[in-house]
């Protein structure tokens, strides 16, 4: 469904993604994780067609990147970690114009947006009468939820999608997925919350400095190097092992 | 790695819902006139506010066309010429200070590059938004203009039907011409350098627009009546205006054949500039739009020594003046702006040339009637401008695109907005007023050979600290606190206008006391209301406590 070939990006003499190859089939949910700085972004804005690759190639459902974009973007849903959205539109002027770009027609677009509406515990009253400019973090980031799944595309790309969410949205939102999933389409999840992720996903991806450092299922990968958990395993292979030192000597600097 | 064939089932027909085009133009246009943020707002007030914000600057627009008026026993040409210089001089300052802002958002790119949209129409539906509110603006400037053409000797009914049509083009003309120099920016230059040679160039752009604009007018009037297109003139035909003024008289005017050339010059020139800004480069667009979207900074080579800012902020007069330490990062902040931010500098360098062009105007004016000769009207005028530096950078420098930032000025522990107030004034005064100041000086003596003229700056000099504390009245302009949709308020004109006519007023009184032989005594008198003012004003200042957030 999705697959990268010895994708890179540079920005200048900087190699922000180096080489990334990997494929992803049909009803997969992969974590995709690494630490700041790490490349994930940039990836996901390369699969999204939002930023030209340096080389290298991508395919999403059999579609590829470069010479086929707007095919492309026709079949990925993306929520980018910015959750940026038009302010001084609201919730459902936004989502109605979203819909139109994917050329859905205004009366199924309504319906499906009362669809979302419903399962996000969202009023009407709120969606029309306020602009999102109003709207709380987490009622923003259900809105961009709303407009990547819109459409109905088989791939989505989530890049820190439960950051602002309330607890009971986002077990909404990670049984949402789960399911997506098992009706086949492709879920790409970029998070720093690893608990999460090693609950989700059955696959897991880590990435550092642009390089591909493993690729397998969570409990497997934790089983292969010993480490007991994902989290552990993630500062073991990037560098994190003092941090919880270093962060008790800091600690000790705010004593007055 | 093999490419597995498509496998999805074929996205929803387009052809249900409304046209990509034209859902692509409600969204731009109903952002332009809302603006890109809002906080608190309900939907139902939102459009309603900057509804009748444009309603009352496209009044104003109007009011201001009137001047058309002044030309009513002149030739078809030389009105032609007036409306298109003001014409050429609000639409080129409208688009160049919102075609960055339109074009390339940054935020925008997270919302709308990776739906399906081609980046031809995408550029399209934002160039129809900025054509369509520039010819709104040019609509209202030459209400009046429009019939003054038909009573104007050689005129005839025709010329409504010529000046539109010609007004349209300069609108295309000048949206085009933004655009182009935009995308030849993306062509030929790096990511890294990208934003910075864009402000610089639409820096450029916009006080060339204003200098050409109000050079045009000058010319043709000074002339006599009627500056023909001949081997004698020539020059006219490289100003832009002139182009477009050829136009309506050779379809309503004196239909000379030098008119019809630079008629011809206007249809040539603008299919032009359409053809390479969304032709020829508008493949271009995307590159740029993906490149403002790389969030990597260039690399900053290793510094020696300490920051330029760190020693003039060492400096005797300056450490003395920023010894508060709220004032002194004040002062920090806005001059980072101030030299950096593209859209803070978009606003103040070309929104401040049409304030500055008009008293070097003067000046020369005054040069002509020889330095013994002249009644010191263009110095007194650069006088009274000085005050409305201060006045209009601060009263601009309260809107940023981060204006949401500025939360963090309420949460430090301070009273109200006094310290940071001061601070930006001061920046305001030793980066833009002071600069200017210098500038005023030297062409008075430049221009008048004598330094007595410079002491007519002084009645301006004596006033410049009350009106740079004018816009701060009650904690108002606080730096960088507004969203940049509120700038667009036809009420702020209205602050500056009043704010010009008492300026005036003193220079005017300076320079009858000149003549009359009283300046000392009138200086004096005007020194010592200026530190009554100025105390109740830093009182005033002082007190103010921090407005209520919506």
């Amino acid at each position: 469904m999705v697959s990268l070939d010895h994708l890179t990006k540079n920005f200048g003499a900087q190699i922000a993604v180096d080489a990334l190859s990997f494929d992803i089939p049909a009803g997969q949910i992969v974590g995709f994780l690494g630490p700041n700085g790490a490349g994930k972004s940039t990836t996901l804005k390369m699969l999204t067609g939002m930023l030209a690759p340096t080389s290298g190639r991508a395919t999403v459902c059999g579609f590829d990147l470069q010479r086929d974009p707007i095919e492309v973007k026709r079949r990925v849903g993306f929520v980018p970690e910015s959750g940026a959205v038009f302010e001084s539109l609201s919730g459902l002027e936004y989502l109605e114009m979203v819909a139109a770009l994917y050329g859905i027609e205004p009366n199924a677009a309504r319906d499906r947006i009362a669809q979302f509406i419903a399962f996000f515990d969202l009023s009407f009253a709120t969606l029309t009468d306020k602009l999102l400019g109003a709207y709380s973090k987490g009622m923003r980031r259900k809105v961009v939820i709303t407009a990547a799944l819109l459409h109905n595309p088989p791939v989505v790309f989530f890049d820190e999608p439960l950051d602002g969410l309330d607890a009971n949205a986002a077990v909404g939102f990670k049984t949402l997925i789960q399911t997506l999933a098992r009706e086949g389409k492709t879920i790409v999840y970029s998070s720093h919350i690893l608990d999460v992720v090693e609950r989700v996903c059955d696959r897991v991806l880590i990435i550092d400095k642009g390089k591909l450092l493993l690729d397998g299922k969570p409990d497997e990968l934790v089983a292969a190097h010993s480490s007991g958990t994902l989290e552990k395993l993630f500062t073991q292979l990037t560098g994190g092992g003092e941090l919880e030192r270093r962060a008790e000597d800091f600690a000790k600097t705010f004593r007055p | 790695m093999m490419t597995p064939a498509p496998t999805t089932s074929p996205p929803p027909l387009p052809a249900a819902a409304a046209p990509l085009d034209k859902t692509l133009r409600r969204l731009f246009l109903t952002l332009f006139l809302r603006g890109r943020s809002a906080r608190g707002l309900k939907r139902a007030t939102a459009p309603k506010s900057v509804g009748q914000k444009l309603a009352l600057a496209l009044f104003f627009y109007a009011l201001f066309g009137c001047m058309a008026l002044a030309f009513v026993h002149q030739p078809v040409f030389a009105l032609a010429v007036y409306l298109h210089a003001m014409t050429f001089l609000f639409l080129g300052m409208f688009v160049a200070s919102s075609a960055g802002e339109v074009l390339f958002n940054k935020e925008e790119a997270d919302i709308l590059l990776h739906r399906p949209i081609q980046p031809r129409i995408l550029l399209w539906a934002k160039i129809r938004v900025l054509v369509e509110v520039s010819l709104w603006l040019a609509g209202a400037l030459n209400l009046v203009g429009l019939f003054v053409g038909i009573a104007a000797p050689q005129g005839n009914g025709l010329f409504p039907l010529a000046h539109a049509l010609s007004t349209t083009l300069e609108a295309l003309f000048c949206t085009g011409c933004v655009v182009l120099t935009y995308q030849l920016c993306l062509r030929w230059f790096g990511r890294s350098r990208l934003e910075g040679l864009m402000t610089t160039v639409q820096v450029l752009v916009s006080v060339a627009v204003v200098l050409g604009s109000q050079i045009l007018p000058q010319i043709v009037l000074r002339s006599g009546k009627y500056v023909p297109f001949g081997k004698a003139s020539w020059q006219i035909a490289l100003l832009p205006p002139a182009w477009f003024a050829g136009f309506d008289d050779a379809l309503a005017g004196t239909m000379a054949p030098g008119s019809w050339l630079l008629a011809a010059c206007a249809i040539l020139a603008t299919g032009l500039v359409l053809w390479s800004a969304f032709g020829k480069l508008a493949g271009d667009y995307e590159t740029g739009l993906q490149r403002l979207g790389e969030n990597v900074s260039p690399r900053v080579p290793p510094r020696r020594g300490r920051r330029w800012m760190d020693v003039f902020l060492g400096l005797p007069p300056l450490r003395w003046w920023l010894r508060d330490p709220v004032s002194r990062a004040a002062f920090r902040l806005t001059a980072a702006y101030l030299l950096r931010d593209r859209d803070v500098k978009l606003r103040i360098y070309p929104g401040m040339a049409p304030i500055l062009v008009l008293p070097v105007v003067f000046m020369i004016q005054d040069q002509g009637r020889g330095g013994t000769g002249s009644n010191g009207f263009g110095v007194a005028f650069a006088s009274a401008y000085l005050g409305m530096v201060p006045l209009f950078a601060l009263n601009l420098l309260q809107y940023s695109q981060q204006w949401q930032a500025s939360d963090i000025f309420r949460a430090a522990p301070l009273w109200g907005p006094a310290a940071l107030c001061h601070g930006a004034r001061r920046a305001v005064l030793c980066f833009l007023t002071f600069p200017i100041v210098v500038i005023f000086a030297l062409l008075i003596w430049l221009t008048h050979h004598e330094s007595t003229q410079l002491l007519l700056l002084l009645p301006g000099l004596i006033a410049l600290p009350v009106f740079a504390l004018v816009p701060n009245l009650g904690g108002k302009a606080l730096p960088l606190s507004l969203p940049t949709e509120e700038a667009k308020a036809a009420g702020r004109g209205l602050n500056m206008i009043g704010g010009m006519f008492v300026a005036m007023a003193v220079s005017g009184v300076g320079v009858w006391s000149w003549s009359g032989g009283w300046f000392w005594w009138f200086s004096a008198g005007e020194a010592i209301l200026a530190v009554g003012v100025y105390v109740m004003l830093r009182r005033s200042l002082a007190r103010a406590r921090w407005s209520a957030l919506e």
